[in-house]
């Protein structure tokens, strides 16, 4: 039985005590009420974000441990879109502070704050920072950095040395199509690239050479997708074998593309998308496919009662990241990404 | 503290290693009885200690056919708790899926293990600390490693046995990369393949050596591994401190002629032995359990001939 069936019998039994011995921020919770609507997001996934941002104003990736970019930013944007977000007003500015102070100088973000290179995140801070100030010295300096960084793969030297060395039947892509890495110094990825769309989407961008850079990157996105439609990592064919998609990668790639919606391949990945939503194993895999589909419009199934079975299970193993991407799920008058008007359950 | 000191040593300065093979033919064997026999001979200083098993979770896996089988874990991790280990984690960082709760959720390994939230640990987002390698066989010169590792007492690298396109065999050497944070290198962790997968693969041996192996090849893979490829019954559980050995016997027993796979024939100069006439065989001997698996054409050159005796 795959977890998500396994999780709908769950969802239909009542709720357990959470263990508290076992979930370190249960202490910021107040009583259980499983059957207020939006519940699980109020008394559940709110409490944790408020409870596990660090006295730096940052977040790591689990509660108590020491702020990292991924994370603040996940949870930045994860309350910033909400629709009423004054209330969180202290936190989100914070946030915001520890994540301007923490910017390198060339402009990018490092994983790590003891890091002293930019890597993937920088797309993610640029898009928890406010919205009101893209013209702001911070992300100014950080877009710069973003069109600068190229990934290591695709140059010529790099495309003589890989014909030499006969490999050119390991993977098919095209190579010229460069998209953003993980680290510096390597290959362009489905993930990193889009973040990095994502982070280029705002309308106030006008820089022709980011423009080139997005359209670049959304070529890579649609020339890494799987046969069959969906994303994986970004190794679409293997020795001839075709690569199996996965939730997060697609779900990502298709929010990156949300623009070329009626390509044959976004939908070919969304009919994917909505069939392995189905069956997926994790509440992460679970939050992405919702909120892709409901921002593309599609039918999903009830999320709320599956979120709280699987909580009840694991606490999510205090995976920050997993409950800011459950508060975006859970929030569909969100501001980003926005829901499709179209959306809705079934 | 997990990080190694033992000494890097040429193999004529170093003692034998050992390395022992059990016949296991499914997964529902007594697999605790099979290990604890096997453990009980090695004489591992594990008693009150902290001991980290790194399993190969590479991704989702509901057909349990990629990763290492979860009985497999739960009966190693039962084993060292009866040896009297203080605590026994267990721990990855899967390189393909950022969604480690659906990487275990897939396996079933909550069935076989019970409640993970104490004992499972993402590697990927474990509190990073900046480590120099002990070697310079690639450029890297330091890497984040995670604190349950670095912490541990004693690193238990618990691969399955299988075929990889890039490095010829995945073991345990090559099931170190799971070490790695994805949240420092991202997913998969390619720093490391534009390190140059063999190079990386001895700088993070030399640096934290697993202290002892046990490979899953009850059912490995063949072919187009270390996903793609094909199931492959091999009915075994190779186990030994010396991780070199131990991979060296894998190769063996999967008909593939370890001196010819770049990693191990380079780890042989200073982490471990792979000539057979320094490995004690322990148990069944490789020639009842030689088992040949298909490789890709490119892999061809490692297969030993049928006649060759390994």
């Amino acid at each position: 039985m795959a977890w998500s069936e396994r999780l709908r019998d769950r969802a239909s039994c009542k709720l357990l005590p959470v263990n508290s011995s076992f979930c370190v921020y249960n202490r910021f919770m107040p009583a259980w009420d499983e059957e207020a609507p939006g519940a699980f997001r109020e008394q559940v996934c709110l409490p944790m974000l408020r409870g596990s941002q660090n006295q730096d104003g940052g977040w790591g990736y689990r509660p108590q441990s020491r702020s990292r970019t991924e994370p603040t930013s996940w949870a930045l944007l994860a309350l910033r879109s909400l629709p009423q977000p004054d209330p969180w007003k202290e936190i989100l500015d914070r946030g915001t502070e520890w994540l301007l102070q923490t910017q390198l100088a060339d402009g990018g973000w490092p994983s790590d704050p003891d890091e002293k290179q930019g890597c993937w995140c920088t797309s993610l801070a640029l898009l928890a920072l406010p919205s009101q100030a893209p013209d702001s010295k911070a992300v100014t300096k950080g877009l710069a950095w973003l069109r600068r960084t190229w990934p290591a793969e695709g140059g010529f030297w790099w495309r003589c040395r890989y014909w030499f060395e006969r490999r050119p039947q390991l993977v098919r892509q095209n190579f010229a199509l460069r998209g953003w890495n993980w680290t510096p110094g390597t290959s362009s990825w489905v993930e990193p690239t889009s973040y990095a769309l994502l982070a280029l989407q705002s309308p106030e961008i006008r820089d022709r050479r980011l423009l080139r850079r997005r359209k670049l990157g959304e070529a890579m996105l649609l020339d890494r997708m799987c046969p069959g439609g969906g994303w994986n990592a970004g190794n679409p064919l293997v020795y001839g074998v075709a690569g199996t998609p996965a939730v997060g990668p697609t779900a990502w790639a298709l929010l990156a593309l949300r623009s070329e919606r009626s390509r044959t391949e976004i939908i070919q990945s969304l009919d994917w998308l909505e069939s392995a939503a189905r069956a997926v194993f994790g509440p992460a895999s679970l939050a992405l496919a919702h909120l892709c589909l409901e921002t593309f419009g599609r039918k999903t199934a009830p999320l709320e009662p599956l979120l709280r079975a699987s909580y009840e299970s694991s606490q999510f193993l205090d995976d920050v990241l997993t409950f800011a991407w459950t508060t975006l799920a859970l929030t569909p008058e969100r501001t980003w990404p926005a829901a499709a008007a179209s959306g809705g359950t079934a | 503290m997990s990080i190694s000191n033992q000494p890097l040593l040429l193999p004529s300065a170093r003692p034998p290693s050992r390395v022992a093979i059990r016949q296991a033919g499914r997964y529902d064997a007594d697999l605790s009885a099979i290990l604890l026999e096997t453990l009980r001979e090695f004489r591992l200083p594990v008693a009150g200690r902290t001991v980290l098993l790194k399993p190969n979770l590479v991704g989702l896996d509901p057909e349990r056919v990629i990763d290492t089988h979860p009985a497999v874990i739960a009966a190693a991790r039962e084993t060292f708790l009866r040896l009297g280990a203080a605590q026994v984690l267990v721990g990855d960082g899967p390189s393909l899926d950022r969604d480690f709760e659906a990487v275990v959720e897939s396996l079933r390994l909550r069935e076989a293990m019970g409640r993970l939230g104490n004992t499972m640990v993402d590697l990927n987002l474990e509190e990073p600390r900046r480590i120099p390698l002990r070697t310079r066989a690639s450029h890297l010169r330091e890497l984040y490693l995670p604190a349950s590792v670095l912490q541990a007492d004693f690193v238990v690298s618990m691969p399955k046995l299988k075929t990889h396109h890039w490095a010829g065999v995945t073991l345990s050497l090559k099931n170190m990369f799971g070490i790695v944070p994805g949240s420092c290198y991202g997913w998969p962790k390619n720093i490391l393949h534009w390190a140059g997968i063999t190079n990386a693969i001895l700088d993070l041996n030399s640096t934290v050596r697993p202290d002892f192996a046990i490979v899953d090849g009850i059912v490995g893979m063949e072919g187009n591994g270390p996903i793609q490829g094909r199931p492959k019954p091999c009915g075994v559980l190779v186990l030994g401190d010396d991780p070199v050995a131990v991979d060296a016997t894998c190769a063996r027993v999967m008909g593939l002629r370890p001196e010819r796979i770049e990693h191990l024939a380079k780890a042989a100069r200073l982490l471990g032995h792979l000539g057979e006439e320094k490995i004690e065989q322990i148990g069944e001997r490789i020639q009842q359990v030689r088992t040949p698996f298909a490789v890709l054409d490119e892999f061809a050159y490692l297969v030993a001939p049928a006649s060759s005796g390994v």
